[in-house]
C-alpha cells in the first residue's frame, strides 16, 4: 500500500504529459490514457479499500446500535403502565384489555360473508384487509386465556373508563376489572375510588402481613427445619458407620428423638404464629369484578400492586414504574419464571462470572509465565501453544459435555461418596452446581487468558529484564517484580475478554448446573455460608427458557427484552469495572518507568 | 335487527373459545395441610412440556416448606429414564409412558419398577394460524399431512391446504409443518398416536420447545404444527380433531379429554424411585401429596391443562403405598 501511494504522484505526472497537445498523434488517445491513469490513481490512494473499511464499519455499527435500541426500547418499555381499554363488540359483549398491538389481516371468505354489508364494503375498499387489535385481558382463571385479538369490524365502540382497575397478582397474572369491596375487621367496605387512601391503607396492611408470613415460613420455620435435617442427616451417618445393635447407633438414636421433639415443638409454636396471621390473611379478602359482572374473591395479602389505568398521572406513573423495576430487580420469579422479580438469576450470573475470573486468572497466568519465562523454546512448547489456541475453537457445549462427565459425576461423585455418603442418593456435589460450572467456563476461557497474558510478557523491554538481573535478582525476582507488574495491564485485557465470553455463555451451562427454578441463593446463613455446588440460575438461561418454554409466550415476550437489557447492562458494568481497574494499573506502572 | 344478528354470530365464530368457562377441580381432593420437618433437596429432570407445570408445584410446595430446595431441569421427557437411573434426579417428569426398554433399564438397576404419578391430563393439540379457516381434520390426514408412511390409511399424501378443502387463498398454497424435536415426549406420542407409528417427513421443522412450536405457528399463516394445549396464545388456533373419517369432531376441551373423546388426550406423567420395602422419604411423600392435593391440580389448571380425578389420584398413591391421611 506504502509503494503504490509514493508512486501514484509519478503515474499521475506522466498521465498529464499525455495530454500534452504537442505530442498529439504519436500517443494513444489521451481520453483512454486519462481514463487509465485515473483507475490506477484512485486505486492507488487506496479509496476503493478506505470506502469499503469505512462501509463495513458503517454496517457494523448501524446493526449494533439498531440491536441495542431495540432491545433498550422494548425494554425500558415492558413496565411502564399502559390504558385500559374497554370495547363494545357488535354482539354487545364486552372486552377490557391493555392493547398490546394491532396488526392487519386479510379476512377470510368464511368470515366476510358473516359480515354486514356496510362492513364487507369497508373490508373491500381496502383491498380485503382490516386491521385487529390484541388485547391484554389477563383473568386467566376466569376467562382460560389472557390475550385476546379483537378486529376493528367487530369493535362497536371504544372507550377508557377511568375506574378499571390492574391488579398484578402473587398468582394467576393480571386481573383486570373493578374494585367493588374489600373486607376489613369482619366488615364490608365498598369500594369506589381506587386511589381513595382506606384502601390504599388496608392494601399495605394486609400486604405487609403477607410479607411477614413468608418471613416467618422461611426465615424462622426454615431455620428449624434446617436444623432437624442435619439431625436426621446426622443419624443416617450414624447408621451408615455403625454396626445395628451398637452402642454408639443407639446413642445417635436417642439424641435424635429428644432433638427432633425440640425441633418440632418450635416448629409448632413457629407454626402457629403463621397460621393466626394466615386465617388473619384470609380473612381480609377483595372482591374484584371483571368487565363482565364475574366476581372472584381473593385476599388482599395477595394483590402485589394495583391502579386504575386511566387515571394516574405522569408522577404515579413513574412511581409505578419504579416500583416495578425494584421488584424485578429485588424479588425471586413467580408464576414460572413469567412474573416478578429475577434476583436469583442476576445472582447466579455474577457469581459465576466472579467464581470463573477466580479460577482462570491464575491458571492462565501460570501457564503463560512458563511457556514464556521458562519453558525452553522448542517443538514441545509450539505444540502446546498450537493445543491452546486450538482450544479456543471447541463448541462449548463439548466443555459441557466434559463439565458433567468430569467434573460433576467422576470427581463430584467421588466427592459425595466419601464426604456426603448420608445423603446419597440425593447427590450433593455430584451434579450440576455452581462450582462445576465455573470450572467448566474457566476451561472453555483458559486460552484467552493464556495468549493475552504471553503477549503482554513478551511485550516487556528485554532491557528491563536485563537491568534487574544485572543488578542480582534472581529469575524469578526479575519476573515478580519487574515483568509481571508491567504485563497486568495487559493481562487484564485477556481476563476481561475471558469474562465477557463467560458471561454471555449459556450452552455449556445448562449441562452443568443451569436450571429453570432455583430461587434459594447459594449464599445463606448456614454453614459453611457459601454454597458451591447449588445449581443456580443464570439470565441467559432465563431469556431461552422465558422465550421459548414459557405457557404464553406472548405475554413472556417482553420478560425476555428486559432481562436480556439487564444482561447487557450487566456485562457492561464488569466490562467497566475490570478496564478502570486495567487503567489505573498503567498509570501507576507508566509513572515508575524510568 | 338482522345484520346486528350476523354480526353476532361472526363475532361468536371468530372468538371461538375465548371466554371459556373455568375447569373444575374435583371437590373430592384433599386440601393440602403442611406437615413439620420436611426439609431438604428435590430435583426433578425430564420432560420440557411439563417444565412450567413442575415449576408451579415446586412453587406451590415451597411456599409450606419454605426450607425444601427445589431444582428443575427440563430438556425433554427422555432425559428423565436415565437421570432417576443414576439417582440424579428424585423425579422424573415424562409427557409419554416410559417404553419398555427405559423400564427394563430401570427394573434392571432397581430391581423394581419406577413408581408413576399421574399428575395432570394433557390434550395435545393440532394448531393453525388464527386466520386459517380449517373446521376439523380426522387423524387420516392428520397422519397425511405429517408422515411420510402414512398408516393411517389415507389414500394420498397431504401437502396443500387446497386438499383439505380450502379454497380462496389457501387453495394452493403448501402447508408449512412444524413439531418437536426427537428428545421430546410430545414427539414421541405424536408418532405413536397420531402417526400410528409411522415416520415424520423430512419437512418437518422441528423445534427445540413446545412454545416454539406456537410461535412458529403463529408467524407462519400457512403453519400447522402440534403442541401441549397449554401453551395456546392468541395467534393460534386448535383445530377440532375426529377419530376416524365421517366422526364427529371435538374440541381440545377438558371434558372431551376426560371423556376420551378427544383423540390426542393423554397423561402427564411423574416418575420416581419408590422401594416397595421402604418407606418413602417424607420430602418426597409430601411433594406427591402436594401434587395429588386441591392446591397441586390448581397448578396444573393455571399451566393450562386439565386437572385428574380423586380416582386416578387413589390408585397411583396405593401403589406407591401412600395415602390421602398422610402415611
Amino acid at each position: 500500500m506504502a509503494m503504490d501511494a509514493i508512486s501514484s504522484p509519478e503515474t499521475a505526472s506522466t498521465g498529464r504529459a499525455g495530454t500534452d497537445p504537442s505530442r498529439r498523434g504519436s500517443r494513444p488517445s489521451p481520453r483512454l490514457l486519462e481514463g487509465k491513469t485515473r483507475l490506477i490513481d484512485l486505486k492507488a490512494e487506496g479509496q476503493p479499500n478506505l470506502w469499503l473499511l469505512g462501509g463495513a464499519l458503517c454496517i457494523a455499527i448501524v446493526m449494533i446500535l439498531s440491536l441495542v435500541l431495540l432491545v433498550l426500547w422494548n425494554g425500558l418499555a415492558t413496565f411502564w403502565p399502559k390504558p385500559i381499554a374497554v370495547v363494545t363488540l357488535t354482539d354487545g359483549s364486552l372486552v377490557a384489555g391493555e392493547p398490546s398491538r394491532t396488526a392487519s389481516f386479510r379476512v377470510g371468505q368464511e368470515v366476510l360473508a358473516t359480515l354486514p354489508p356496510e362492513a364487507q364494503a369497508e373490508i373491500a375498499a381496502n383491498g380485503g384487509y382490516a386491521s385487529r387489535t390484541l388485547y391484554r385481558t389477563g383473568n386467566f382463571d376466569l376467562y382460560g386465556d389472557d390475550f385476546r385479538w379483537v378486529a376493528d369490524f367487530q369493535a362497536r365502540a371504544k372507550e377508557f373508563p377511568r375506574d378499571m382497575v390492574l391488579f398484578e397478582r402473587q398468582e394467576w397474572g393480571v386481573f383486570v376489572g373493578r374494585i367493588a369491596s374489600f373486607v376489613r375487621d369482619g366488615r364490608t367496605v365498598p369500594v369506589t375510588d381506587p386511589w381513595a387512601d382506606e384502601v390504599r391503607q388496608a392494601h399495605r396492611v394486609a400486604r405487609d402481613r403477607f410479607l411477614q408470613i413468608r418471613s416467618i415460613q422461611r426465615v424462622e420455620i426454615g431455620e428449624v427445619n434446617h436444623y432437624l435435617e442435619s439431625e436426621r442427616l446426622r443419624l443416617r451417618r450414624a447408621a451408615l458407620q455403625y454396626s445395628e445393635g451398637s452402642r454408639e447407633l443407639e446413642a445417635a438414636r436417642a439424641r435424635f428423638v429428644e432433638r427432633e421433639a425440640f425441633y418440632q415443638r418450635q416448629f409448632e409454636e413457629l407454626s402457629a404464629r403463621a397460621q393466626a396471621l394466615m386465617r388473619e390473611h384470609e380473612a381480609e379478602t377483595v372482591t374484584l369484578v371483571e368487565i363482565g359482572g364475574r366476581e372472584r374473591v381473593q385476599p388482599l395479602g395477595t394483590i402485589v400492586r394495583f391502579y386504575p389505568a386511566n387515571d394516574v398521572n405522569l408522577l404515579q406513573k413513574l412511581g409505578i414504574y419504579g416500583s416495578r423495576w425494584f421488584e424485578f430487580l429485588t424479588d425471586e420469579p413467580r408464576e414460572a419464571n413469567t412474573e416478578g422479580g429475577i434476583l436469583p438469576a442476576l445472582f447466579g450470573t455474577v457469581a459465576l462470572t466472579l467464581l470463573l475470573v477466580v479460577f482462570v486468572t491464575p491458571f492462565g497466568v501460570i501457564t503463560a509465565i512458563y511457556l514464556r519465562e521458562y519453558a525452553k523454546q522448542g517443538r514441545l512448547v509450539s505444540a502446546v501453544r498450537v493445543s491452546v489456541n486450538n482450544l479456543a475453537g471447541v463448541p462449548s457445549i463439548v466443555y459441557g459435555v466434559f463439565g458433567v462427565g468430569f467434573f460433576a459425576y467422576t470427581v463430584g461423585g467421588s466427592i459425595d461418596a466419601l464426604f456426603f455418603p448420608e445423603k446419597l442418593p440425593s447427590p450433593t456435589f455430584g451434579t450440576g452446581g455452581l462450582l462445576w460450572a465455573s470450572l467448566t467456563l474457566a476451561l472453555l476461557t483458559v486460552p484467552v487468558v493464556i495468549v493475552a497474558s504471553e503477549e503482554a510478557l513478551a511485550a516487556v523491554p528485554r532491557s528491563m529484564r536485563e537491568g534487574s538481573l544485572a543488578c542480582g535478582a534472581s529469575k524469578w525476582q526479575t519476573i515478580r517484580y519487574i515483568v509481571l507488574p508491567r504485563a497486568l495491564p495487559g493481562i487484564m485485557t485477556g481476563v476481561i475478554l475471558a469474562m465477557a465470553r463467560g458471561a454471555g455463555e449459556v450452552a455449556p451451562l445448562m449441562l452443568v448446573g443451569v436450571v429453570k427454578l432455583a430461587p434459594e441463593l447459594p449464599i445463606d446463613g448456614f454453614f459453611p455460608f457459601i454454597h458451591l455446588e447449588r445449581s443456580f440460575m443464570h439470565l441467559g438461561f432465563h431469556i431461552f427458557d422465558v422465550g421459548f418454554q414459557s405457557r404464553n409466550s406472548e405475554a413472556g415476550k417482553p420478560m425476555v427484552y428486559t432481562t436480556t437489557l439487564l444482561l447487557i447492562f450487566l456485562i457492561l458494568v464488569m466490562n467497566l469495572t475490570a478496564i478502570t481497574i486495567r487503567n489505573r494499573l498503567k498509570r501507576k506502572f507508566a509513572g515508575s518507568q524510568f | 335487527m338482522k345484520m346486528v344478528l350476523l354480526a353476532g354470530i361472526a363475532a361468536v365464530a371468530l372468538s371461538s373459545h375465548a371466554f371459556a368457562q373455568a375447569i373444575q377441580i374435583d371437590p373430592q381432593l384433599p386440601n393440602y395441610t403442611p406437615v413439620s420437618g420436611i426439609s431438604g433437596s428435590l430435583k426433578s429432570v425430564g420432560s420440557d412440556t411439563m417444565n412450567n407445570l413442575m415449576t408451579l408445584w415446586a412453587e406451590g410446595f415451597l411456599a409450606m416448606y419454605p426450607n425444601v430446595r427445589i431444582e428443575i431441569e427440563g430438556k425433554g421427557s427422555s432425559t428423565a429414564p436415565p437421570a432417576l437411573i443414576a439417582g440424579t434426579s428424585q423425579f422424573g417428569p415424562m409427557s409419554r409412558e416410559m417404553n419398555q426398554r427405559e423400564r427394563d433399564a430401570f427394573q434392571q438397576r432397581f430391581g423394581y419398577p419406577p413408581a408413576v404419578i399421574r399428575g395432570g391430563i394433557d390434550s395435545l393439540a393440532v394448531y393453525v394460524h388464527k386466520d386459517n379457516p380449517i373446521r376439523c381434520l380426522t387423524m387420516q390426514q392428520v397422519d397425511a399431512i405429517f408422515s411420510k408412511t402414512r398408516r393411517g390409511g389415507h389414500p394420498t399424501d397431504i401437502t396443500t391446504w387446497g386438499q383439505l378443502g380450502l379454497t380462496g387463498e389457501w387453495a394452493n398454497r403448501p402447508i408449512s409443518l412444524y413439531g418437536r424435536n426427537s428428545a421430546s415426549g410430545t414427539y414421541g406420542y405424536f408418532k405413536e398416536v397420531a402417526l400410528f407409528r409411522g415416520d415424520y417427513k423430512d419437512q418437518v421443522k422441528e423445534q427445540p420447545g413446545s412454545s416454539t412450536v406456537v410461535q412458529g405457528v403463529a408467524s407462519d399463516r400457512f403453519a400447522i404444527g402440534y403442541s401441549g394445549i397449554g401453551y395456546k396464545t392468541a395467534d393460534v388456533r386448535a383445530v377440532p380433531l375426529a377419530s376416524k373419517p365421517g366422526e364427529t369432531c371435538y374440541d381440545a376441551t377438558v371434558e372431551n379429554a376426560v371423556a376420551g373423546d378427544y383423540p390426542l388426550a393423554r397423561f402427564l406423567y411423574v416418575y420416581t424411585n419408590a422401594n416397595p420395602n421402604q418407606q418413602m422419604d417424607p420430602l418426597r411423600r409430601e411433594f406427591i401429596r402436594f401434587i395429588f392435593s386441591r392446591q397441586g391440580q390448581e397448578a396444573t389448571i393455571k399451566d393450562g391443562y386439565f386437572p385428574i380425578t380423586r380416582a386416578i389420584a387413589e390408585d397411583d398413591m396405593k401403589a406407591m403405598g401412600l395415602s390421602f391421611a398422610g402415611n
